[in-house]
């Protein structure tokens, strides 16, 4: 299988520098590391890779320091990676990033199987390049799936959904994002890092240029959207004492919170109940 | 590859085991320590990632990770529990090291691949109750006996005693002279005549099993001498030379540690109405712990270099270990100091920190033992 694992190089969340006054996120005062769910996106192919064989493409568009996103990917068992830089896609928003990935992907892997990407990402939770990509490339996609299998040469795919698991059939070429309840990511072995950084590390940088596309087209400038402000999203907690019966205290609890529990327990508790 | 800047592979590095160190360690590092409890779980999770083949080369199972690398992996497990660091750094340097630099063929064959997986675990057993600083008071000998030696002695305070299953024992082949005679062998720990004596009751490094080893009439065959006799002297500074950069990242992590909760502290710890870090004494502190801890690591970092690029690294190894080990102390101190009464508790990591930075300046060579190696370096120079 022809795999492709698009990953984004986020901030650590733990080194955050935040300016409050401003709203907006100093990124590059941050250390950057793969985001999450594309980690674990990139453990779905890992898996898939391994019982079907073939071969895995990272590919990551950002500034030439995100090119330590593909090593890490390198180093956990992809195969290649694709770093797409240039100064002309800075400020790109997800309408122009998808659509510079989409022909990345259309030139450098054509004979691709699958596209895998994170559901989304931890710095601005939009969820939707990986959509969007499939728009560009006219493919089918499942968004936030959990369970990834093949049949026949037709993509098997679960996702949890208003409550209930959902199965899904997918023609080939196509592509998911997929969710961070499930593949959880293995560790980097230190074997795995030290093959990630020889000389001669399949790693090949892309420029605009290279793509075909003009400077005008793809940057800041061509970006339709605007952010009008960055907040982080804050939780609440509410302290709730539930008075009664056990009997009752266990039914109000699961009638009120059932379906979250439910929802983490991976299962209905609720049908399963007396 | 040797840099003395961070470059992108030792961040990568550095980024991997901490996320590791945090995820797998930080859950049970206290109460590992207060229990005196090897974390044998931690080490089923570390074996599959070449935990134990750093710097083994890759022909016998390891990740053959220069030595940059390798202090970085130390310095980061140390940072979470230096008494898993301790473990490791002890099988990876003395222990394995040795192997590797003096070993035949056959021998690195025989017992690379094992120890590098972790299946075995390794140790380096040099201190006796007459011996430590000066290896010229050892007692252990060896009698050749056909194709074996008969090995008799008790060795003590052994890093990883309690665990190590392929140690390294140094004893004398000649017991008139036991200088000329002074030899190193590698035992396994099923070779009839091995014990292991009790877990001893220290200070810090709780989680490490610190053990006395004895050998009555423990018969280890010849071919298990490493390197020819009389040449354990030279094997045994060689493997301490690496082991020193080691426990100097090791006691770098534990400053880093002891540091990096003294910062959150004076963040959230309020007095006379504002945090304490808005004081200039505490600012000063910190400001200091700060300094010193980025020059230790240039100065670990300028030794290990020196040793991935093939030249002589012994005085600046022993600057190193040094430097590291009495920053330990001086931060732990200070990180003491500004957690007031808790720092003097054991619910608070920093107690352990304490604790765990004292031996640095003790084991692999005392502070005293590195000035000797440094001075005997400076005064040899030219005129």
């Amino acid at each position: 299988m022809e795999l492709v694992v698009c990953i984004k190089q986020v901030p650590m969340v733990s080194e955050l520098p935040w300016d409050p006054a401003t709203g907006t996120l100093k990124r590059e005062l941050a250390e950057g590391m793969m985001n999450p769910a594309c980690r674990h996106a990139l453990e779905a192919a890992l898996q898939l890779k391994a019982r079907q064989g073939g071969r895995i493409t990272a590919v990551t568009m950002g500034p030439p320091m995100a090119e330590e996103v593909l090593r890490q990917a390198l180093a956990l068992g992809a195969d290649e990676g694709l770093l797409l830089s240039d100064p002309a896609m800075a400020g790109a928003d997800t309408f122009i990033t998808s659509r510079i990935l989409a022909k990345a992907v259309k030139q450098c892997r054509p004979d691709f199987d699958l596209i895998l990407c994170g559901c989304y990402t931890s710095d601005s939770e939009t969820a939707q390049v990986g959509p969007q990509l499939a728009e560009e490339l006219d493919l089918p996609s499942a968004a936030f799936v959990e369970e990834i299998d093949m049949k026949k040469n037709r993509l098997i795919v679960s996702r949890f959904s208003d409550g209930f698991i959902e199965t899904l059939e997918m023609k080939l070429p196509g592509l998911v994002t997929v969710s961070t309840q499930c593949y959880t990511p293995r560790y980097f072995s230190l074997a795995g890092i030290e093959a990630a950084f020889p000389d001669g590390a399949p790693i090949r940088t892309v420029r605009a240029g290279d793509l075909g596309l003009d400077p005008e087209s793809i940057g800041v400038h061509a970006s339709p959207t605007r952010i009008l402000k960055v907040y982080a999203a804050g939780a609440d907690k509410e302290n709730i004492v539930l008075r009664g019966a056990p009997k009752q205290i266990v039914d109000h609890l699961l009638n009120r919170f059932g379906d979250r529990i439910g929802g983490a327990m991976g299962k209905d508790i609720k049908k399963n109940r007396n | 590859m040797s840099d003395i800047n961070p470059c992108m592979k030792h961040q990568v590095v550095r980024k991997a085991v901490r996320e590791f160190a945090e995820a797998e360690i930080g859950p049970i590092a206290h109460d590992v320590d207060r229990d005196a409890r090897f974390p044998w779980e931690v080490v089923e999770k570390m074996r599959p990632l070449n935990f134990f083949g750093l710097q083994t080369p890759k022909e016998y199972g390891g990740a053959d990770l220069d030595t940059i690398s390798y202090a970085i992996v130390i310095e980061e497990i140390s940072r979470i529990s230096a008494a898993v660091g301790l473990c490791l750094t002890v099988h990876n340097s003395v222990g394995i090291y040795p192997i590797v630099r003096f070993g035949t063929r056959e021998q690195k064959q025989r017992f690379l691949p094992g120890l590098a997986s972790g299946e075995r675990i390794g140790g380096f057993c040099l201190t006796e109750a007459n011996a430590g600083s000066d290896a010229g008071g050892v007692e252990t000998h060896a009698i050749k006996d056909g194709d074996s030696y008969i090995l008799n002695g008790t060795k003590i305070f052994v890093s990883n005693g309690g665990v190590c299953t392929t140690p390294l024992i140094f004893a004398t082949v000649n017991p008139i002279d036991v200088r000329k005679g002074f030899s190193v062998f590698i035992v396994e720990k099923e070779t009839p005549g091995f014990s292991v004596g009790e877990i001893e009751d220290l200070c810090g490094m709780r989680a490490n099993p610190v053990s006395s080893l004895f050998f009555e009439d423990c018969r280890v065959p010849a071919v298990n001498l490493l390197g020819r006799p009389g040449e354990g002297l030279k094997i045994g500074l060689n493997a301490l030379d690496t082991g020193r950069l080691g426990i100097a990242a090791q006691a770098l992590g534990i400053a880093q540690a002891a540091f990096e909760t003294s910062v959150k502290f004076a963040r959230e710890r309020h007095q006379f109405g504002q945090p304490i870090a808005a004081n200039q004494t505490i600012q000063n502190y910190l400001a200091d712990m700060a300094t010193e801890i980025a020059a230790a690591r240039l100065l670990l970092y300028r030794g290990c270099a020196l040793k991935d690029e093939g030249k002589p690294f012994s005085a600046e190894a022993a600057m190193a270990k040094l430097y590291c080990s009495g920053l330990a102390m001086r931060v732990c101190t200070t990180a003491v100091q500004i957690h007031g009464g808790y720092g003097y508790s054991k619910e608070y990591d920093v107690e352990r920190y304490f604790r765990d930075a004292k031996v640095t300046e003790i084991y692999e060579g005392t502070s005293e033992i590195q000035r000797m190696v440094i001075a005997r370096s400076v005064l040899s120079a030219p005129a």
